[in-house]
């Protein structure tokens, strides 16, 4: 298996040599960008399997570059990589299209299993993501009774199911994946497409709760 | 004779001639002057009130107000040589004893006035004399961009009895018919002048916007460069001094990062008292007493009451026993507030231990995480094995919010 090929995208030259120390052997770091401009152009050329990208870039930020290449190049993989914890601008790369976001305090080997893991297609949810995903669906103001109740009538893209607010709630307490399988009597694999589910639910629902989420934690 | 007695700053030690804020009885003209000259406050009134009887003191008295600047005439002298507070305070009695004095001036001056000008000509004097003190009064006390309302009427009111005055003063002396073609062509000139000067005005006016907002600018980022100088270049300089002690120079980092980004992107929860807040400071405490990282998330946020205030001094005990005991390097926090309830998650990876054969030293955990919330109705539950590390949970219900909802 070829190594994963990786490009880093942060506007921090301190921080690029520093996550690149860290990614170590394990994959090859094809390109480095410090703007939209340089790296829209770079991603282009290298193709990468995975950008790692930070959330503020100068030049429109993270999700300028997600936007203006993701229809362009399906098959890379984008992890955002981030210092920030304002959670607009998280949730704006994730709905970009990021398939994960990672905080830059992340130790050298989580950083390696998250790349990996973007890589091979499964989504990367870190404790302070998962409390994000569960503040906006909690923000839409349904009672917690609500989708146990009726899960039929309103199976869209608006509700967490029960098991995937579990899951969320575990990864958010710090479980991994395969702790959380562990827990929940279920496997790694359901454990993944309960947490890519979520991440679909994320990207895809247009409700005005979850705009309207990010607008008053703007004003936080 | 010796003058080493004397001392050496004696001319600028003298307070400036500025009317103060506090102390005065009409314009602060009288307690400036008095401030200046070192003399009692009450000593220069008897002197402008005796000059008044003259009328030199009327015209001292109100050109003094045009030139003296409104100020503290005891800034910038050492402290010390300022009078003791009692005299600064405006004095019942002393406030009697002025406005006995200034009835007195009245009745002299209209007694004088009406000597050689009849009440006709002396009542609308007053009443237009009275206006336009109220209106320098108004226009002296507040800063004139920021009339209150109060401060408005007082200026109305001013206005209102100045032009009965000189209505009156008009009506009495039978010029009011030759006041008004004069009165319409000064409108005329007036609107004129105005209308030529509009751009001028304009200017001023945009100018005075745009150095209120440079002003507005420098400030805020006087308090960025304050805050900044306080926080990270304290924590950078301290980092310099334990450059040899990496486990110092984390935790510095650590909690200066979290106190960074709470100020950067989180102003109401560093400041505010609610739960998230709370979770944050304890998280800090933690980190800057022991050698962990905490990581935590909060989903949700309430106010503090007691309760949660106490369930927040249990979740302390519970990140510090894993902090103590697991030899874990992170440790999670994990807190969700829904309608009904607060939980609260702290888990560490490390040693772990039997929970039910809890050795003597983890009474910590059951007096004060257990028996916490307890005495709350709340539940406290400890899942542990030895090797797999420890979760504690914390449930706290919201009996109050439940009740009113």
């Amino acid at each position: 298996m070829s190594r994963t090929r990786v490009f880093l995208v942060d506007d921090h030259a301190m921080v690029r040599a520093g996550v690149r120390a860290e990614l170590g052997d394990d994959v090859e770091v094809v390109g480095e960008a410090a703007d939209v401009g340089t790296a829209v152009t770079g991603i282009r050329a290298t193709t990468p399997d995975v950008v790692l990208l930070d959330v503020h870039l100068p030049g429109g930020g993270g999700h300028a570059v997600l936007q203006s290449l993701r229809a362009e190049l399906p098959a890379t993989r984008w992890l955002a990589l981030s210092v920030s914890d304002a959670a607009e601008d998280v949730i704006a790369v994730i709905r970009a299209g990021a398939r994960g976001y990672v905080t830059k305090t992340i130790s050298g080997p989580d950083l390696r299993d998250a790349v990996r893991r973007v890589a091979e297609g499964d989504v990367v949810f870190s404790p302070r993501l998962a409390g994000f995903v569960l503040d906006a669906f909690a923000a839409a103001g349904s009672p917690p009774a609500a989708p146990a109740e009726d899960p039929a009538t309103d199976p869209g893209l608006d509700l967490l199911s029960a098991r995937e607010r579990e899951v969320m709630q575990l990864l958010a307490r710090g479980y991994t994946y395969r702790e959380i399988g562990g827990r929940l009597f279920i496997s790694v694999k359901t454990v993944e497409s309960h947490a890519s589910n979520v991440l679909r639910k994320l990207q895809l629902s247009n409700r005005n709760e979850l705009t309207r989420w990010a607008a008053t934690n703007r004003l936080l | 004779m010796t003058t080493s007695t004397v001392p050496a700053a004696g001319p600028t030690a003298r307070p400036l001639l500025v009317r103060p804020r506090e102390g005065r009885f009409l314009a602060g003209v009288a307690a400036g002057t008095a401030a200046h000259l070192r003399l009692d406050p009450l000593a220069v009134r008897v002197a402008y009130v005796v000059l008044a009887f003259l009328g030199v003191g009327v015209v001292a008295y109100a050109l003094l107000w045009l030139t003296m600047p409104a100020g503290d005439p005891w800034a910038g002298s050492e402290p010390g040589t300022e009078p003791d507070p009692a005299l600064r305070e405006r004095p019942s009695r002393r406030q009697l004893i002025g406005l006995a004095l200034l009835a007195l001036v009245a009745v002299g001056v209209v007694s004088r006035l009406a000597s050689f000008g009849g009440t006709d000509v002396v009542l609308p004097l007053i009443l237009a004399g009275a206006g336009m003190a109220v209106i320098w009064r108004q226009f002296d006390s507040a800063d004139p961009a920021v009339l209150g309302g109060t401060a408005r009427w007082g200026l109305a009111a001013g206005v209102v009895l100045g032009v009965a005055g000189v209505v009156l003063l008009l009506a009495s002396t039978g010029q009011l018919a030759n006041a008004r073609n004069g009165f319409t062509a000064t409108v005329v000139i007036l609107v004129g002048i105005t209308l030529a000067t509009a751009p001028l005005w304009r200017r001023l006016l945009d100018s005075r916007a745009a150095e209120r907002a440079a002003l507005i600018r420098s400030e805020e980022r006087a308090a960025v460069a304050a805050h900044l100088h306080d926080s990270v270049l304290q924590t950078l300089a301290l980092i310099q001094r334990h450059a040899e002690d990496p486990t110092a120079v984390g935790r510095l980092a650590r909690s200066q990062e979290r106190e960074l980004r709470a100020w950067l992107y989180e102003p109401t929860v560093a400041t505010g008292g609610t739960w998230a807040g709370l979770v944050a400071r304890l998280v800090a405490e933690v980190e800057a007493d022991h050698a962990v990282a905490v990581e935590p998330v909060v989903v949700g946020d309430l106010p503090v009451d007691d309760a949660v205030a106490t369930l927040g001094q249990a979740a302390k005990e519970a990140v510090v026993n894993a902090a103590k005991h697991s030899g874990a390097a992170t440790v999670s926090l994990y807190s969700e507030v829904s309608a009904g309830s607060v939980t609260v998650f702290v888990r560490d990876r490390g040693t772990g231990f039997d929970p039910a054969g809890v050795p003597a030293d983890r009474r910590g955990l059951r007096d004060s995480v257990i028996g916490r919330l307890t005495r709350l109705q709340g539940t406290a539950t400890v899942r542990s094995a030895p090797g797999e590390g420890t979760e504690v949970e914390l449930c706290l219900p919201r009996v109050e919010q439940e009740a009113s909802a």
